[in-house]
């Protein structure tokens, strides 16, 4: 793209306000005709040539009708979009690289709207090539589409520009709008593959122990459930053997302490010690190992479970090296 | 259609409502193209009709078996193909026969590529094109009726084309389809009215010309299509008595050139410079009128015969020139176009053609070698007779027409197919034609019997009793005589087929074909209600021809000036047509821009509801339920707003409850609002 254009566009983006709900009006639908709508208008010109070479008084009858046809669809297709609001349910984190779901609620204030298309708008992406997802929203309703994008690398994603686009019903005119939602998408960094092996534990003592969890094999303790144990923390092969429900006994692990420590990663590039270190949060929370996270300027003590292992990877994401 | 081998080829129906959306949507599609087609039918290569039934049947049979579409190799082999037997029917590629054989077999082949929404519009298009195709051959009310429901069921499959998702009914995209045409209504009637109508850009190929009237080639069973068509030709209003219906002869081209199967009018060259003169000689008293001619999109003016190109008599036309040719036929110097109306004055007594013997006469004696040879010996039998040793031609024309007349002959519009020996056919075996096999075997008998002779079109009568003092002339009236030459006379008119049906002639009532099996039906239970409903019909017909059919520059001009334009020129008719469509374009952009402020009701509601509680002093926000407000409402105004907060929590039950109806009662409103205001004047 040349830089004119580059900055046409981005004048032209800039004028769209972020936000999470759109509502469409006048003032953001576009509409042109579309490569069939140029091709409609050549075949009602050369019959209207027919029609006057022809004296075909019919011919002309049949030609306006077309004509007056395709202008109204110009109104209908402009009036499918316009009504309508857009609503981008708050996105989850994802891991670099891999596609973040993005729900969109479409509202309908009044008609029914058919044949509704939305898209990432990507830029370099032949229009044919365009993954639409496409809709109808019922009168006075809504409807959900799924779209996905792949942040490219860790950190706060602002959610590309959306498309929602509509030809319907004659596919002579395309009207679109442009949206532009103010969530943001956090990519935690992508974790390495195939994982390295978890540096060793220390008991709480300080003596050096490694995790057996990693091992895959039999479990220092068990002991019986107790309501509130996650289901992971269920011995399944005993719960098999036993009959009764067996939680693993975590006090042993709890006993260890994983430092995963941004220098301990031995990798040059900082943002491959910050994916293994993903990988290494993923596996220390797999084996149930509390694990604490430091990282130059950041450190999060020793913890387990679903709020700490988030906390562990958006540090990730979001970690800036010292200036 | 389908013939039972057919059937068995085809898979099991499943009813349509169980068709898979694809099938269903391919289906529908083929059934608009076959109805769009079927009007092209009678006269359409036997070979096409055939193709494209079959490519239809198997695209048919594809979408219900979901099997795999050909190959595009496939395709473009049968569009060669079909190509080649174009050229070889049609002889060109240009034109209009070939050229609507070729967009039937295209459209129809690209049915079998409906890959992509591309595939698709492709083949809507060529389907509107092929609607106008249609009107080439016929305008009639029934054709347009039918074409109404053609174009409906392209921009239905159009429509269905841009519902992507799930099975969307038919009708659903059908009433859109028509909403749409319906809105689209105004501009084509505004369109139709105003857009200045002009003549034909360019010269017309050779085809286009005869929709109606004379051709100016005579080939057994043309004039036959004109017998059954009956839209009018031109009224007539004379000024004084109207002549005897055996008077009223009008001509149209004289043919002279026969090669064995086609009559044709001599070099237009010699014709019209003159080289022959019409020697044109009247009597009696000349029969003023006046003709109101319908396009014809011909140069033929057919008056009545004789009309002298003399300052009085001769037609004059503004912006038109005409001519009179040496065999006394008229002809503008472009085809006509619009309505023309025009005083002329005849003779219907009068002689003409050379009195002697000259060259060009020898040109309405030849006859192709090795056509017709019994024909030819009946003649030389006749000659040899011994009663017409010396015979003059009018002689042997009273002998001629006395064997027509007890020979049997019948007077028929459904004589049958003729083959390449048609006046041997007509004249000795079969005995039954009409007008042309008259007139042709006539010229060929006097020819070969060394009289010239030649075949005169034209019209002939009209109809029985005047309409509005109009007298009318169909193309019905379309007849087919002959002229043979005496010397020291000259032409001599000789209608043969009023020896075999004077009745033709004489009360010029013309043949009427075979009615139908309903007609007939009709016919025999009620006779009167037949003669009732085919006087509405033409009624119906009658304002068709002339509301739509006749409209042109002339209408639009008048149109104008009822509309208070003084001496209106296309310049008017384009300024209000720019006008009214800039107006209509500025009501579309006001009704969008109104539209954009247009709610949900509920949402509309809530809004209202938010207003009157914030003039109270509540903090109402878009997010609020019904109850949330109502709990505010209590907790701020206390025991006073306890009805408003009732009220709310009946919206909250209306909307939210088991009953979940999108609006309250009508009333609701006006209690809350006025609940409100004693609120707040409270």
């Amino acid at each position: 793209m040349n830089p004119i254009a580059r900055r046409w566009r981005a004048w032209w983006l800039a004028r769209h306000p972020l936000s999470d709900n759109w509502t469409l009006t006048q003032g953001n639908i576009y509409i042109v005709p579309t490569r069939a709508g140029f091709v409609y208008a050549l075949t009602l010109m050369v019959m209207l040539l027919a029609s006057i070479n022809y004296q075909l008084n019919l011919g002309y009858v049949l030609t306006f009708l077309l004509a007056g046809s395709g202008l109204m669809s110009m109104h209908l297709t402009h009036r499918t979009l316009r009504g309508l609001t857009l609503h981008l349910r708050p996105p989850q984190p994802v891991f670099a690289g891999e596609a973040a779901p993005l729900e969109i609620v479409v509202h309908s204030a009044g008609r029914r709207s058919h044949g509704i298309g939305l898209c990432v708008q990507e830029e370099g992406v032949p229009y044919d090539e365009v993954p639409w997802v496409w809709i109808d929203v019922p009168a006075a309703g809504q409807a959900t589409a799924h779209l996905s994008f792949v942040p490219p690398a860790r950190g706060l994603h602002a959610v590309p520009v959306l498309r929602a686009e509509t030809r319907y019903p004659f596919g002579l005119f395309r009207a679109w709008t442009l949206w532009r939602p103010a969530s943001q998408v956090l990519a935690y960094p992508a974790p390495e593959r195939p994982a390295a092996a978890l540096p060793p534990a220390h008991a709480v003592g300080g003596e050096a122990l490694q995790s057996r969890a990693s091992e895959g094999g039999e479990l220092e303790g068990v002991r019986a459930y107790q309501r509130g144990d996650t289901l992971r923390r269920i011995v399944w092969k005993k719960v098999a053997r036993a009959g009764e429900l067996v939680s693993r006994d975590t006090r042993i692990a709890t006993q260890q302490e994983l430092w995963l420590d941004y220098q301990g990663t031995q990798l040059p590039d900082p943002e491959a010690r910050l994916s293994r270190l993903a990988a290494w949060v993923l596996a220390a929370e797999r084996a149930g190992i509390a694990h604490g996270l430091r990282l130059p300027g950041v450190e999060l003590p020793p913890d387990q479970g679903e709020p700490h292992q988030r906390a562990a990877l958006r540090a990730l994401a979001l970690w800036a090296p010292a200036r | 259609m389908k013939s039972p081998a057919a059937l068995a080829l085809l898979p099991r129906w499943p009813g349509w409502k169980h068709l898979p959306r694809e099938a269903r949507d391919t289906l529908f599609l083929l059934a608009v193209i076959g109805w769009t087609v079927m009007p092209h039918l009678s006269h359409l290569p036997w070979w096409c009709t055939a193709l494209a039934t079959l490519v239809m049947l198997w695209r048919g049979r594809i979408a219900l078996t979901n099997a795999p579409l050909p190959s595009r190799w496939l395709v473009v082999g049968v569009v060669l193909a079909a190509s080649a037997l174009t050229v070889m029917t049609e002889h060109t590629l240009l034109g209009k026969e070939a050229g609507v054989t070729m967009l039937v077999l295209l459209m129809v082949l690209k049915t079998l590529e409906l890959r992509a929404r591309r595939d698709a519009l492709v083949i809507f298009f060529l389907g509107f094109f092929l609607v106008l195709t249609n009107f080439l051959y016929s305008q009639t009310l029934a054709v347009a009726a039918a074409m109404l429901v053609s174009v409906w069921g392209l921009l239905t499959a159009l429509v269905l084309a841009h519902m992507p998702v799930g099975q969307p009914m038919i009708r659903q995209a059908g009433g859109l389809a028509a909403r749409a045409a319906l809105l689209g209504a105004p501009v084509m009637v505004v369109l139709f009215l105003l857009f200045p109508r002009i003549g034909p850009l360019w010269g017309l190929p050779q085809d286009a010309g005869a929709k109606t009237g004379l051709s100016g080639e005579l080939r057994m069973g043309s004039i036959a299509e004109l017998a059954i068509d009956e839209s009018i030709a031109f009224r007539l209003k004379f000024d004084g008595p109207v002549p005897p219906a055996e008077a009223l002869y009008f001509r149209g081209p004289v043919l002279e050139r026969f090669d064995g199967v086609e009559w044709r009018q001599r070099d237009l060259l010699t014709l019209s410079f003159a080289l022959l003169d019409a020697e044109l000689r009247v009597q009696g008293d000349p029969v003023g009128y006046e003709m109101t001619l319908e396009p014809s999109r011909m140069n033929l003016l057919p008056l009545l015969d004789a009309t002298p190109d003399a300052a009085a008599a001769a037609p004059r036309i503004p912006g038109l020139r005409t001519l009179q040719h040496a065999d006394l036929h008229w002809t503008t110097d472009r085809p006509v176009t619009d309505r023309l109306r025009f005083h002329v004055q005849a003779w219907t007594r009068f002689e003409h053609g050379p009195r002697r013997g000259v060259m060009a006469l020898r040109e309405d004696l030849e006859l192709p070698p090795g056509y017709n040879p019994r024909t030819l010996a009946w003649a030389a039998q006749l000659r040899n007779d011994p009663r017409y040793a010396n015979a003059s031609p009018e002689v042997l024309a009273g002998a001629v027409l006395q064997y027509i007349r007890q020979g049997g002959f019948v007077y028929t519009l459904a004589p049958g197919e003729y083959g390449a020996n048609a006046v041997d056919e007509f004249w000795l075996d079969r005995r039954r034609g009409f007008c042309e096999h008259f007139a042709a075997a006539f010229v060929v008998v006097m020819r070969a019997l060394d009289v010239p002779a030649r075949i005169v079109t034209g019209y002939q009568g009209t109809d029985r009793a005047p309409t509005d003092g109009y007298w009318i002339v169909r193309q019905s009236h379309a007849h087919a005589w002959a002229e043979y030459w005496q010397p020291g006379r000259g032409w001599v008119r000789a209608d043969p087929t009023a020896a075999v049906a004077p009745d033709r002639i004489e009360r010029s009532r013309h043949l009427a074909p075979q009615p139908g099996l309903v007609a007939q039906a009709l016919g025999n239970w009620s006779p009167e209600l037949l003669t009732q409903l085919r006087k509405s019909w033409e009624a119906v017909n009658n304002r068709w021809n002339q509301w739509v059919l006749g409209y042109s520059q002339k209408q639009q001009l008048s149109l104008l000036e009822r509309l208070g334009v003084q001496s209106p020129n296309w310049e008017d008719l384009s300024l209000m047509l720019i006008g009214l469509l800039s107006t209509g374009a500025l009501v579309g952009a006001c009704w969008a821009w109104w539209d954009r402020h247009r709610q949900d009701p509920w949402q509309r509601l809530l809004g209202g509801v938010r207003q009157r509680l914030r003039k109270l002093g509540i903090d109402a926000q878009p997010h609020h339920a019904p109850r949330t407000l109502a709990a505010a409402v209590r907790q701020q105004l206390g025991a006073p707003g306890e009805a408003l907060a009732a009220r709310l929590e009946e919206l909250d039950r209306v909307r939210y409850g088991p009953a979940a109806r999108a609006r309250p009662q009508a009333g609701w409103w006006r209690q809350f609002a006025a609940e409100a205001a004693r609120l707040r004047s409270g």
